[in-house]
This record gives structure tokens, sequence and C-alpha cells, in this order.
């Protein structure tokens, strides 16, 4: 699964980076290395750039570039100690604004900027 | 600068780290007021510089650009390594986020296979305490091979520790341990550092290690490097052939795997060093962030942050600048009684005070709008700015951190343009300084006030907002436009650090803000000072010896009214008369100078001559400027070739054609002669096909 593709408020475990060169490097000098514990925190309204916590810290991707990170969905908690936008994340879904699978999603998909 | 730091007075010492480790606020807890900025050389990548003593000690003390690691794709990492390498530093001091020591001891790890002594400072080590991460300096500093010290930069605790670290640590000369990549990839190092070795010269400029690791890293700076050596060409095929057994072997691109292993490496010293608490409440930033970076209010909310820092800018500014309009009218009018009336009086009150006073009366408005930015920026609200409209302007070739200085660019240019800085990538930051000029600056609002007032009494604010969305429109095709010509390639990735909220502290603001200013000050007023006594040499000489004695005929017989008439050819396809020539002219230096010159031409001059510059500021819309062009108005529409249209496309030409001469001044310096250059042959070609358009489909029409 690609980290594009996934839901806000889901953890992840980073199983690698697809490609190398300038993209690539970036993105793992960033902290996406193999084994690596995610959380995607949020996106904007067109799912697209994302917010993703990686190694305790955010950092801000477009989604052709968290098109690049393969990854694996990581049930309960998530490194670090602040887990709490993973409970708002399902307190989200519960209260019916979906993220998961939300229509922003599926607007993004279909006119987003693909790669 | 050869290394014998024992017994030696003078240390030099470079400061680097991640951004927003608080390296800023370090160095200036560490020089005080004694620093100086400049430029590193050839490129556009600010360089500060201060002086601390310590004991017998002087330290020189340079500061580095921010980065995330030592690649060779971004200017500011290859300035960094060059600056190590070339300068060769005693030491690296690498300012550490003690709340987020995995990604900034990677660069650390760089630092120290650079081959030079490097000391941690552990900054913001408060900050870790209270988020429940426990640091033991000591075991780390033992894992790493390097000493550590804790530091809070922002109120200056730890550097006496620091700099009794540094003077240790230069004494010493040692680097530490270097990370270790596994048995194969060392392997391949200890093969290509054995080849490097062999060229003596070449690796007492390159440390192998270092070199061996960046030829793995498929590192293009460090492959075009070996040409130095002769040996060059074979140690590039090993290297070549390692990467590509690398490849093979773990399965993925040999640069990625060299990041894993640095990071394992952390990984693992951290394990031993670092005991995290956990902290269950929701952080203060994730709060915030719930409603400024909220899918639907994130948006509603940065336009009511800009529109405030406008309503302040314009309502607080407008006090200050009245004081100063005033105290330069009580200036001329105090030189007028000592100074008889003639060329000297003339040159004092209308170029020198007019210039000058033109810069000053901006300044408190630039102050204010330097004072928002810098708070916004250490409070940390920027990169949440880029994320919420990277998506809209990534669409037209911009980026995220573009929106802030094109926002800008409706109070002033100058500011909107060194607030490119925040760009890292150069082709993304000029695309932005050559898209920043179409946001009618606050200069060109008087000139729209005057015209559309006059032309178009009913709709004047219509057209006034028409010009400022078309100026919007126009500066997003120009950028397609431009990435598709002159700025092709692909763009870099969009990969930005999203920092905590962070309380500013008043000492970082007054400090940044202050020097922003002074910039523009030395650049604005040496700049505008010039061009202003040009304009007046122009406007005024020759001085005719008989014909009428009014300022108009004087104005028709200069250089200026000369040149006027000179390119009427070219300017009457777009309807313009030698008049609206003459009067675009001074627009070079100003805009709001064509108010008052075409004051002078259309028989109006008295207060317009006297206070040219002056009368209208970047307000422009107070009712003291509306009743003084109330005449001009009236003269305006009394000439029978100064149709609405005529005036429409004198709107168009002046919200296109190139900005004063203070913002090329700051093209110039920002991105270098070539695109300053280029911003006035483009605008000015621009305007006339903009102009033209306008009067050849607005033609269709009347």
């Amino acid at each position: 699964m690609r980290l594009s593709d996934m839901d806000e408020g889901t953890g992840f475990s980073v199983v690698r980076v697809l490609i190398g060169g300038e993209v690539g490097k970036r993105l793992a000098d960033m902290g996406f290395t193999e084994g690596a514990n995610g959380l995607l925190v949020r996106g904007t309204f067109m799912h697209d750039p994302l917010q993703v916590r990686i190694r305790d810290y955010d950092v801000l991707i477009r989604r052709s570039e968290a098109h690049l990170i393969e990854v694996m969905p990581v049930g309960g908690n998530t490194e670090g100690f602040t887990n709490d936008t993973q409970e708002y994340g399902r307190k989200r879904q519960r209260h019916g604004f979906g993220a998961a699978g939300g229509w922003q999603k599926a607007f993004a998909c279909r006119f987003g900027r693909k790669s | 600068m050869e290394r014998q730091a024992a017994g030696k007075k003078h240390l030099h010492v470079a400061l680097a780290g991640n951004p927003n480790a608080g390296k800023t606020s370090l160095f200036n807890a560490l020089t005080g007021a004694h620093h100086k900025v400049g430029n590193y050389p050839g490129v556009t990548v600010e360089k500060r510089e201060g002086i601390r003593t310590y004991g017998d000690l002087t330290l020189h003390i340079v500061d580095l650009p921010g980065i995330y690691s030592l690649t060779a794709y971004s200017l500011d990492e290859v300035v960094t390594r060059d600056f190590v390498l070339e300068q060769k530093p005693d030491i690296v001091v690498d300012v550490l986020d003690s709340t987020n020591l995995e990604r900034n001891l990677y660069l650390c790890l760089q630092f120290q296979e650079l081959g030079i002594p490097v000391v941690g400072a552990l900054n913001m080590s408060d900050e870790a305490e209270s988020k429940g991460i426990h640091i033991d300096a000591d075991i780390l500093s033992k894992t790493l091979g390097i000493p550590l010290v804790k530091t809070v930069g922002t109120d200056g605790k730890g550097t006496e520790s620091l700099l009794a670290a540094v003077k240790t640590a230069s004494l010493s000369g040692s680097s530490g341990k270097m990370p270790a990549y596994g048995a194969e990839i060392e392997a391949c190092l200890a093969r290509l550092e054995k080849l490097l070795r062999a060229d003596v010269e070449f690796s007492k400029r390159y440390p192998p290690r270092w070199m061996a690791v960046k030829l793995l890293e498929n590192d293009q700076n460090a492959i075009q490097k070996l040409g130095q050596s002769p040996r060059g060409e074979s140690i590039r095929d090993q290297a070549e052939a390692d990467r590509l057994w690398i490849k093979k072997h773990f399965g993925k691109e040999s640069e990625i795997v060299i990041t894993e292993q640095r990071y394992g490496y952390i990984h693992g010293a951290l394990a031993e060093a670092v005991r995290k608490t956990p902290v269950e409440k929701v952080s203060t930033t994730e709060k915030i962030d719930r409603i400024l970076m909220n899918k639907y209010l994130g948006l509603p909310m940065f336009f009511l942050i800009i529109w405030g820092i406008f309503k302040l800018t314009f309502t607080v500014g407008a006090y200050p600048v009245a004081w100063l309009e005033s105290g330069q009218a009580a200036l001329s009018a105090w030189l007028e009684q000592i100074i008889p009336p003639g060329l000297l009086r003339s040159f004092m009150i209308d170029a020198l005070i007019g210039g000058v006073g033109g810069v000053l009366s901006f300044i408190p408005l630039i102050v204010i709008l330097f004072l928002c930015i810098s708070i916004l920026e250490d409070v940390g609200y920027m990169s949440r700015a880029a994320f919420l409209t990277d998506r809209f302007l990534h669409a037209f070739g911009l980026h995220g951190q573009s929106f802030m200085p094109l926002i800008l660019g409706f109070g002033c240019s100058v500011p909107a343009l060194m607030a490119t800085r925040t760009l890292k990538s150069p082709k993304d930051r000029i695309a932005t300084i050559l898209a920043v000029p179409f946001m009618s600056c606050g200069a060109k609002l008087p000139v729209y006030v005057l015209l559309a007032g006059a032309f178009f009494p009913d709709r004047a604010a219509d057209v006034v907002m028409g010009l400022y969305v078309g100026g919007v429109i126009l500066s997003l095709i120009s950028t397609i436009f431009l990435r598709k010509t002159v700025l092709k390639g692909e763009t870099t990735p969009f990969v930005m650090e999203l920092p905590p909220y962070r309380l500013p502290t008043a000492r970082g603001i007054l400090w940044h803000v202050g020097e922003k200013t002074w910039q523009y000050v030395k650049k604005a007023g040496t700049v505008i000072l010039l061009a202003s006594i040009v304009i007046w040499i122009l406007t005024t000489f020759p001085v005719p010896s008989d014909g009428p004695h009014t300022d108009e005929y004087k104005l028709e017989y200069s250089i200026a009214g000369r040149i006027g008439k000179f390119i009427e050819p070219a300017i009457r396809p777009l309807g313009f008369n030698w008049k609206i020539g003459v009067a675009l002219i001074p627009g070079f230096t100003a805009k709001e100078l064509i108010v008052s010159t075409l004051g002078i031409l259309y028989g109006n001059g008295g207060q317009g001559a006297a206070g040219a510059g002056v009368s209208a500021d970047a307000t422009g819309v107070s009712a003291d400027a509306a009743g003084n062009t109330a005449g001009l108005s009236a003269a305006l529409r009394a000439d029978s070739s100064m149709t609405p249209l005529v005036a429409l496309c004198m709107m168009v030409f002046v919200l296109v054609m190139p900005p004063c001469f203070a913002s090329i001044a700051t093209i110039k310096s920002e991105a270098g002669s070539k695109w300053a250059l280029f911003e006035v042959v483009y605008t000015l070609c621009l305007a006339w096909i903009m102009a033209f358009l306008v009067k050849s489909i607005g033609g269709l029409f009347v």
C-alpha cells in the first residue's frame, strides 16, 4: 500500500521508498526508511499535500511524493507519545466526518495530479 | 588556515544544524550584537559571522544555512559542505533539537564523516524534558564519540559549557566515531577508500572516507570533484560497479541503503541514551492545528490573518507616515525660505527631500509588515500557510511557500521579494520573484485611484478591484508561461518540516525586524536617492531661456519631455500621447510619481511639483490625496485624447510595467543581475502587449 492511499489518522510502518535520486533521497533523509513508524495526521481539502508524523516530528509532503512510499498499515499504538491524532481520527469517523474513504479522497483521486 | 589548534589564539567555528533547531537564537546568544550579515561568494545564501571571546581565545563563528542533510541537491547543502571542505573551520558546532534527536543526529553523523571535530549542542533541552524525553548526554556522547552539551538557545543557558567543550574538542581534533554501514557496504567503502588514498593530493583535499560514502550515494557533486584526480576515472568506475552490486544485493538504490544504515546506527545509539515517559495529553500544537490546519477552517483563518496584517499595517502605519510627511513638508517650507528660488532649491526639495522622503515615509509600513512576518515565521505559521496553499499554487508552477511573498506584494514589493528567501529551490524562488511585481503594490494605488476616479466615476471601485484581480491572474498565467520556457525543468519535491508552535522571543523578533529594515533602508535609500536625482535632472534640464514660464512648458522643454515626444510613436498604438509617455518615466523610480508628474503636465503643477513623491503615499486613498487630485481629474478629462479606454490602458500599463528601482535592485541582489534585466525587459514588453490588447479589444465595444 502507498502512503498516499492511507486514511487520515491511521498509523503505518514504512516498507520502502520506491525510487532513488533526488526525491527518494530527500524522503529517506527526512526519515522515511524501512521500519520507521509514522502516522498520516491530515491532508488538506484536496488530500494534497499531507501532514505525516514520522520519527516523532511532522513533515509536509505532496501526494505525488507520498505515492512513492510503500507502507504497511499499523493498528493501535504507533511509536511516540502523541497518539491523540489517531484517536481524533477514529472519533471523526465515528461521528460521520469520515476521513476513511471520504469523498475528498475520491475527489483527489479523480481530479488530483497523478504520478 | 592550517589546523594547529594547540596554542592558537583564534578558533574558526562553524555553527550548523537543522532548520527550526534554534540555531539562530544560539548564534545570537553566543555572539551578542557583534555580527555581520553577508552572502556566501557567488550565491544568495545568507552568511552571518560573529566574534566571541572566551578566555584568551577569539572565536570566529560562522552561521551555516539550516539543512537536513549534506546531499548535492540543494544549494544550502552544497554551500555548507564546500565551506567545511574548503575553509576548513577548526570545529563544527552542530545544533541539535533535543525533541527530535533522530533526524537531527542524521546531519551530525555527516559532519563527523567530513573528518572535522564536531561538538553537539543539545538545544531546547528544556522543551525536551517537558515533553518527557530524558537524554543521558554522557552515554550518548560516549556512543557517538563527540562531546555533547545541553543548551537552551533562547535564554543562553549552557553557552559557557558549550564554549568550554569547543575549546577542549578543538585541541583533540578528533571527529568521533564513524557510523558503521554493515559488513557488505564497509567492504565496498574500504576498497574505494584505498583507491582514494593512493592519490595523496586529492585525499588531503577531500577526506577519503567521506568521498567514498558520497560516491556510493551517487552524489553528482562528489563524482564531479573526482575529475580533479588523475585516477578519478577508475575510481568512478569502481564506485559505479559497487552501487550496482548494492542495488542488486539489497534490492534498493544504494543512496537509500546508506541512509537506512545511518538511521539504524542512530536508532541504536539513542536506544541506550534516551528514555521517554509518555505524556498523555494532547499537545497544544495539535489543538491549535485542529483549527488552523482544518480542511474547511484552515484557509478562511489564513485569509483572516492576512487581512489582519494589512489592516494593522495600514491603520496603525498611517499615523507615523503622516508625522513623517508633515515633517517633510515643514522641512521643505523652511528650505523654501532660506534658499532663493532656482536650481538649488528645486534640487534640494524635489530631488533630495522628495526622493529620500518617499523612502522614509514607507519605513513605518515596512517595519510593521516585517514585524508581522517575523512573528508568523518564529511562531511556526509559515509552513502551515504553505501547507494550505500548495495545492493551488503548485498547479501554476509555484510553491506553497510562494504565497506569503505574493500576498506581501500587495503592500510593497521590496519586503515581498526579500521574503522569497524562505524558498530553497532556485527555480521556485525565481518564479516567485518574477510573479511578485504583478501584485499591485501600495504605490500603484494612487495612480488607479486618480484615473479610475476621473474616467469611471460611477464604477471606480470595480475598476480598481478588477486591476488587482487582473494582476493576480496575469501573474499565474505568466508563471505557467515562464515555467514552460525560461524556468523549464522538474519542480523540486515538497518535503517540508512542520515545526511545533513556539512562543517567539521579543529579542529574536526585534533583532530580525531591525536587520531587515536596515537592509531595506540601505537598498531603497541609496537606489531611490540616486534614481530621484536622475529623474530630477531629466525633468529639469535643459532649462528654457525664453517661452512661457510655466512648469508645464519647462517640463515639455526638458529631456524627459523630449523623451516623451521621441517615444510617442511607440506608445501611440496604445492611445497614449507624449504627456503620458513623460509621466510614465518617473514611474520607473516610484509609481506614485506618475500622479505628481501628470499634475505638472496638466497645468496643475503647484502642489504636485513640490510634493513629488510625497503627495501620494502607500495608503494613497487618504482624503487629502483625493482633494489634491480633484483638479487634476478635471484637467485629464478635458484632454480630448484621454478617453476612458485610454485611461484603462494606462492603468493596465502601470500594473504590468517594470517595478520601481528599489524592487529591481532587490531582484538583482536576490536573483542576480541577469534576472533583474530580464524582469525589466519582460514586464516592459508584457505591459505594452497587455495595454495593446485592452485597447484593441476595448475598441470593438466603444
